[in-house]
C-alpha cells in the first residue's frame, strides 16, 4: 500500500479539477464520520463526569464544566447495578469461553479431511444458516427444556454459532497438515492435537471469535427480556432497557444512590436522571470500548478469511 | 440420526463386509468424533427441533398443549395471516426500511471505503478506521439511548444545532413523528455499521496489485479514473456477493434496532411506520400468545427469504458474477 503512495508522490502527476473534487470530498466524508461517531460518546462521557445540577444549564460539549465523580458514586452504591454488571461479566466470560471451545472443536473436526461423516456433518451445519424454525418454536423449545429463568439460558443455546464455526474452520484448514501428521506419529490423539497444538497457533482467529462471542453476550438484551424474569439474573442491558422504557427508572436509581450520600447532588431530579443515564451507559460500554482496538488487527484478518468464498 | 448418516453417506452404506463399516470407522477415530459431536448435538437441539416446531403452523396451539401435539387445522393460520389487515402495513414497513438499507445503506460503506483508500496519511487513516468501528461494538440499547438524548426536543444536540443554524424554528420531535421513522432507522443503521461494513471492502482493496496504480499513473490516469477503473473494479465481486446476501435477508429487519427505537413497540406514535414483520411476529406470537399464527407468519417469512436468496444468486450467476453457491 505504501508503495503506491510513494510512487504517486514521486511521479508528481499534475492535478486536474476532478482530483481536487475528490480530495475535498474525502476531507468532508472523513470529518463527518469522525465527528458523528466520536462526538456522542465524548459528550456522554463529559455529562457523566459533570455536576448534575450544572448539566441542566446545557452547553456541555466534550469536557465536563464542573468535574465530579458523584454520578458514578451514585450508580455504584446501587446494588442493582452491581448485580447486573456481575451477570453481564459472568455470561460474557463463560459464554465466550464455552462457545469458543464447542464451536472451535466442531470447526476443527470439520476441517479434518479424514473425519468420518464429514460431508453429512457439513451439510447438517449449513442448513440452519438458510432456514430456521423462527422465533415462536424456539421460544417453546427453551420453555420446555426448563431453561426459562436460569442463568444457563444465556450460555447453552449460544454455544454453537455457524458463522463463527466457518471462520474457524477456514483458519484451521490453512494451518499446514504437517503439524497434525507429526503429532499423530508421536501418538497424540485428536483432543490433544486440537487443544495443545492447533489452539496455541491459532491466536488470530481465537481472538476474533472470542471478540464476536463476547460482544454478542455483552450486548444481548433479547434473551433476558423474554427468558428471564428473576431481577437478580438481569444483565446491564436490562438496566439500560429499563432506563429507556421507564422515565422514572433513572430517577429512582438517582434517589437510591443519593440516599447513601445525603446532600450530595440529590437535587434537580430531571438532571440527575440524565447524568445517571449517561454514567450507566458509559459503565456498560467501557470494557468493550477498551478491548476492541487491541483486537483490531485480529478481527480485520478474521473478516478477510470470511470474505474468501467458502 | 444414525439412519440419516447412512443415507447421506453412500460410501458408508455400500461398504463390503471385509471393510469396517461407518460406525466401526467412526469409533476407531472416537477422539475426532468427540470434538464434533457436542456441537452437532447442540445444533440438532437448538436449530433442528425448532424446524420440527414449524408443524405448529398447521395446528391450533392452546395453552398447555405440548408444542406439536395440538389439533391439526391445515392452512387455517395461513389464511388468517393473509386476511390479517395488519399484514399489508407490516410488509410495507419492512420492505421500505429494507429497501432504504439495501440501497443507500449499502452504498455508504463502499463510498467510505473507497475514499479511505485514497488517504495518504496512514496514521490518520488507521485512526479514523478504528473510530469508525466503535458503534458496531455497542448494543442497540445504548444506541437508542444516545439517539434519544441527541434528538430530544428538550435541548437535544441535533435540534439545538438546527435551530442555531436557523433551519427550523421549533424543535423536531423525531420520536413522535411516524413519517420520520424510516429515515431514522436508516441513518441510525448507517451510523452504527458504516465502519464495520466497510472492512470487507477495505480488505478487498488491500489485495489490489500496486503496479496497477503505477501503470495507470504512467498512462496519465486521473485520480477519479483510478478510483473507478481500479479500486471499484477490484471490489466488484465482493459488492455483488454482499448484495446477494443482503437480498436474502430483506425480510429480516433489524429486530433489536426497531424494538429499541420504538421503546419495544411501546411508542404508539411510531407504530404505523415502525411495525415490521419480526416485531409483528414477536407481538402476536409471544406477547399475545397466538403461537400457531406467529409460527405460520415466521414460516412464510423464512420461505420468502429463501426464495429471494436463490433468485438473487441465480441472477448473479447468470450475469457472470461471483455467486454465493
Amino acid at each position: 500500500m505504501t508503495g503506491v503512495k510513494e510512487t504517486r508522490h514521486k511521479m508528481k502527476v499534475k492535478k486536474v479539477f476532478s482530483d481536487y473534487v475528490i480530495i475535498v470530498s474525502m476531507v468532508i466524508i472523513m470529518t463527518v464520520v469522525f465527528v458523528a461517531t466520536l462526538y456522542p460518546f465524548l459528550n456522554s462521557l463529559a455529562i457523566s463526569f459533570n455536576n448534575a445540577d450544572d448539566t441542566i444549564l446545557g452547553g456541555i460539549t466534550i469536557f465536563p464544566r464542573i468535574p465530579t465523580i458523584a454520578n458514578y458514586r451514585q450508580i455504584f452504591t446501587n446494588p442493582t447495578i452491581w448485580m447486573a454488571y456481575g451477570i453481564t461479566f459472568a455470561r460474557t466470560i463463560i459464554g465466550a469461553a464455552a462457545g469458543l471451545v464447542i464451536t472451535g472443536a466442531l470447526a476443527f473436526g470439520l476441517s479434518r479431511k479424514n473425519l468420518e461423516g464429514r460431508k453429512f456433518y457439513t451439510f447438517f451445519c449449513l442448513i440452519p444458516m438458510y432456514f430456521g424454525g423462527g422465533l415462536v418454536p424456539t421460544y417453546f423449545l427453551i420453555m420446555n427444556l426448563g431453561l426459562y429463568d436460569t442463568f444457563w439460558v444465556y450460555i447453552i443455546p449460544n454455544l454453537v454459532n455457524i458463522w463463527n464455526m466457518i471462520l474457524m474452520r477456514s483458519y484451521f484448514q490453512s494451518v499446514p497438515d504437517a503439524l497434525e501428521e507429526s503429532a499423530r506419529i508421536d501418538g497424540a490423539n485428536y483432543l490433544t492435537i486440537f487443544f495443545k497444538i492447533y489452539w496455541p497457533v491459532s491466536t488470530p482467529i481465537i481472538a476474533t471469535i472470542a471478540l464476536y462471542f463476547g460482544v454478542f453476550h455483552w450486548n444481548d438484551w433479547f434473551m433476558p427480556n423474554i427468558y428471564i424474569s428473576n431481577p437478580n439474573l438481569k444483565p446491564m442491558t436490562s438496566v439500560l432497557l429499563n432506563i429507556i422504557a421507564e422515565a422514572s427508572f433513572a430517577e429512582r436509581m438517582a434517589a437510591a444512590g443519593a440516599g447513601a450520600f445525603v446532600g450530595e447532588a440529590s437535587h434537580g431530579k430531571e438532571t440527575n436522571a440524565r447524568s445517571i443515564t449517561m454514567a450507566t451507559m458509559i459503565t456498560s460500554i467501557l470494557p468493550i470500548v477498551i478491548i476492541y482496538p487491541f483486537l483490531q488487527r485480529f478481527f480485520l484478518k478474521g473478516i478477510m478469511i470470511g470474505s474468501i468464498k467458502g | 440420526m444414525g439412519v440419516m448418516i447412512k443415507v447421506t453417506n453412500p460410501n458408508a452404506a455400500s461398504t463390503t463386509r471385509k471393510q469396517p463399516n461407518f460406525f466401526q470407522r467412526a469409533i476407531e477415530q472416537w477422539d475426532l468424533q468427540l470434538l464434533v459431536i457436542p456441537g452437532i448435538l447442540l445444533l440438532f437441539v437448538f436449530s433442528y427441533i425448532p424446524i420440527y416446531g414449524l408443524v405448529m403452523a398447521f395446528q391450533e396451539y392452546r395453552i398447555g398443549d405440548f408444542p406439536g401435539q395440538s389439533e391439526w387445522v391445515g392452512f387455517k393460520q395461513f389464511i388468517a395471516l393473509f386476511q390479517d389487515q395488519n399484514l399489508p402495513l407490516v410488509l410495507r414497513n419492512t420492505l421500505a426500511i429494507s429497501g432504504l438499507k439495501l440501497t443507500i445503506g449499502f452504498v455508504c460503506p463502499i463510498i467510505f471505503a473507497v475514499f479511505l483508500n485514497e488517504m495518504s496519511n496512514q496514521t490518520l487513516k488507521k485512526g479514523i478506521q478504528t473510530i469508525s468501528y466503535l458503534p458496531h461494538f455497542i448494543s442497540w440499547t445504548v444506541c437508542a439511548m444516545l439517539l434519544f438524548d441527541f434528538l430530544s426536543t428538550d435541548g437535544g444536540a441535533v435540534n439545538e444545532m438546527l435551530m442555531g443554524a436557523g433551519l427550523i424554528s421549533q424543535p423536531i420531535g423525531f420520536f413522535s413523528r411516524s413519517d420520520l421513522f424510516w429515515g431514522l432507522a436508516l441513518v441510525s443503521d448507517i451510523w452504527k455499521e458504516l465502519g464495520w461494513n466497510s472492512i470487507i471492502f477495505i480488505s478487498a482493496m488491500a489485495g489490489v496489485d500496486a503496479e496497477m496504480y503505477e501503470a495507470a499513473d504512467i498512462d496519465g490516469a486521473t485520480r477519479a479514473q483510478k478510483m473507478w477503473h481500479i479500486t471499484i473494479k477490484a471490489i466488484k465481486p465482493t459488492i455483488v456477493l454482499l448484495f446477494i446476501m443482503n437480498v436474502g435477508g430483506i425480510l429480516n429487519q433489524n429486530f433489536d434496532q426497531i424494538m429499541m427505537l420504538t421503546k419495544q413497540m411501546g411508542n404508539p406514535l411510531l407504530k404505523e411506520t415502525a411495525n415490521v414483520i419480526d416485531t409483528y411476529i414477536f407481538q402476536v406470537g409471544i406477547s399475545m400468545g397466538r403461537a400457531s399464527f406467529g409460527t405460520a407468519a415466521g414460516l412464510v417469512k423464512s420461505l420468502i427469504n429463501f426464495v429471494l436468496l436463490i433468485a438473487a444468486n441465480t441472477i448473479a450467476d447468470k450475469a457472470g458474477e461471483n455467486a454465493l453457491f
